[in-house]
């Protein structure tokens, strides 16, 4: 089932347009990736889904992206109740200077979530359960949160996403600055996570996307190229330029 | 599709070590299979025991080639076209293996029984034999110049070697019942002609890899068996 459908999204920064009519079935529930050259659009894309580029002044998004037929791109969308159903996690895992706790509290704070001081505690600790960071920092949760390492900050930052129960996260290239075990534990996260939620990530590891995603959308100079079953991409991709990024033999 | 290189160059030289390593294997394997052959048509042992000696070395690329391809996937992470193209390069290489070694096994009977042989049988033998030499011919042809229909022709003309395989074996069959004191060699001939058609098979299989290769996809329909 289709979780977001974006039809013809054109985006211009200033006079510079970076997508070109992309258009798009994310499925609910499973795991799209997108892949492609840097400054192909993947972000500029994954922005548009929870109206991050709202932010950047120049930024100008036309189309229409449906999410469950509610229209993202409408003004009257009401941004902050988007932006909990949407979660994002980035490049960088950037917790707040605050406590660990305060971290994965601030979301469900700041939206209403929770009615006392017990459900909250338990709202954390579910998250980080979720976010498999719980048997690390239990007994530190008021420890602040950018004296963990990097790959528990992402763990953090994943479960401060989740904390909301989000219905889409949106992960902007979660591991690149992460090693091999740290990445595997996210991996294993997304693979937990998409029994509820639906997941896109944006990645320049093909392994990561092969390994993660049950779609892949390959972009490349702000169109979506191609886009189908993950393993189809990797195995035989129908588009020349797809194979050619993918296998290394790009410009 | 025709293929760019690899912006790495060392990847792109390692594939294609790796399919001249394969063509090398394919030559080495079909000179066996026409010594194995022409030892019988020229009456000339020696041929066969050149063939039994190669084997060696086709048994030594099979390795090598195992190697390259565990090296490839280890450290290169292929995908798409190089994914089959290694993938590919190991089954093919243990189907040639195997076609050496059927020749091998070829000469080895003949060494036993010489070459004074029933003439009827031999001629049904080379006959057959000089087809599956076509059939590896054309089959490794397919892979050195990507030909999906030349792999197709190889698919598709398997059924005639398995035909003749079953009349040439009656042949022999009702040969022995005339000519009892034959029964030493025309044992060992019966093997021998199996053996042409499981080289037939052999091929048959490097043409689906081949077409797999290309294309990604199947051969659709059954295989045809005679
Ligand atoms: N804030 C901005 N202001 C102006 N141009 C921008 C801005 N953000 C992105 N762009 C331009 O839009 C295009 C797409 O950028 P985007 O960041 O979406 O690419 P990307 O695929 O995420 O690349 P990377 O893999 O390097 O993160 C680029 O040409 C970029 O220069
Ligand atoms: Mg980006």
């Amino acid at each position: 089932m289709s979780k977001i459908k974006a039809e013809n999204v054109n985006v211009y920064y200033g006079s510079k347009q970076a997508l070109f009519d992309v258009s798009i079935d994310i499925a609910e529930k499973e795991v799209t990736a997108l892949i492609g050259p840097s400054g192909c659009g993947k972000s500029t894309f994954l922005r548009c889904l929870n109206r991050m580029n709202d932010v950047i002044e120049i930024c100008r998004v036309e189309g229409s992206i449906k999410m469950d037929n509610l229209e993202l791109n409408s003004r009257k969308l009401d941004v902050v109740r988007l932006r909990e159903s949407v979660g994002m996690v980035f490049q960088k895992p950037n917790p707040f200077p605050k406590t660990i706790y305060e971290n994965v509290a601030y979301g469900p704070t700041i939206h209403g979530i929770a009615q006392s001081k017990e459900e909250m505690d338990q709202i954390v600790e579910t998250s980080l359960k979720k976010a498999a960071l719980w048997n690390e920092v239990k007994d530190r949760l008021d420890e602040i949160g950018t004296g963990l390492s990097g790959g528990q900050q992402q763990r953090l930052c994943i479960a401060r996403a989740i904390s909301v129960s989000p219905e889409v996260i949106l992960m902007d290239e979660p591991c690149s600055a992460l090693d091999p075990i740290a990445t595997a534990q996210i991996e294993e996260l997304i693979d937990d996570l998409k029994k509820e939620v639906t997941i896109v990530i944006v990645t320049h590891s093909m392994s990561q996307a092969a390994r993660v995603s049950q779609k892949t959308g390959f972009f490349h100079l702000g169109k979506l190229i191609e886009f189908g079953p993950t393993d189809k991409i990797f195995k035989n991709p129908d588009n020349q330029q797809t194979q050619d990024y993918i296998t290394g033999r790009f410009g | 599709m025709s293929e760019k290189p690899h912006i790495v160059k060392s990847y792109e030289e390692q594939l294609q070590l790796l399919k001249n390593t394969i063509v090398k294997m394919g030559t080495g394997v079909e000179k066996q299979l026409e010594n194995t052959i022409q030892s019988l048509v020229k009456k000339d042992i020696s041929l066969a025991e050149k063939s039994i000696k190669d084997d060696e070395l086709t048994d030594k690329y099979e390795i090598n080639i195992e190697e390259q391809v565990v090296n490839l996937i280890a450290l290169r992470q292929p995908m798409a076209i190089d994914l089959r193209e290694t993938v590919v390069a190991l089954k093919v290489s243990s189907d040639l293996e195997r076609i050496g070694d059927l020749s091998k096994n070829i000469s080895k009977r003949l060494t036993k029984i010489g070459t004074d042989l029933p003439n009827d049988i031999t001629k049904n033998f080379e006959i057959a034999g000089l087809k599956a030499s076509k059939q590896v011919n054309a089959v490794l042809n397919s892979y050195l110049h990507r030909a999906k229909d030349t792999a197709e022709n190889v698919w598709n003309s398997d059924e005639e070697i398995d035909q003749m395989t079953n009349s040439n074996m009656e042949a022999a069959v009702k040969h022995l019942e005339k000519n009892k004191n034959d029964i030493q060699k025309v044992t060992q001939l019966l093997f021998m002609l199996k053996n042409i058609e499981r080289i037939g098979d052999h091929a048959t299989n490097i043409a689906e890899q081949v077409y797999f290769l290309i294309t990604g996809d199947y051969l659709e329909g059954d295989r045809p068996k005679g």
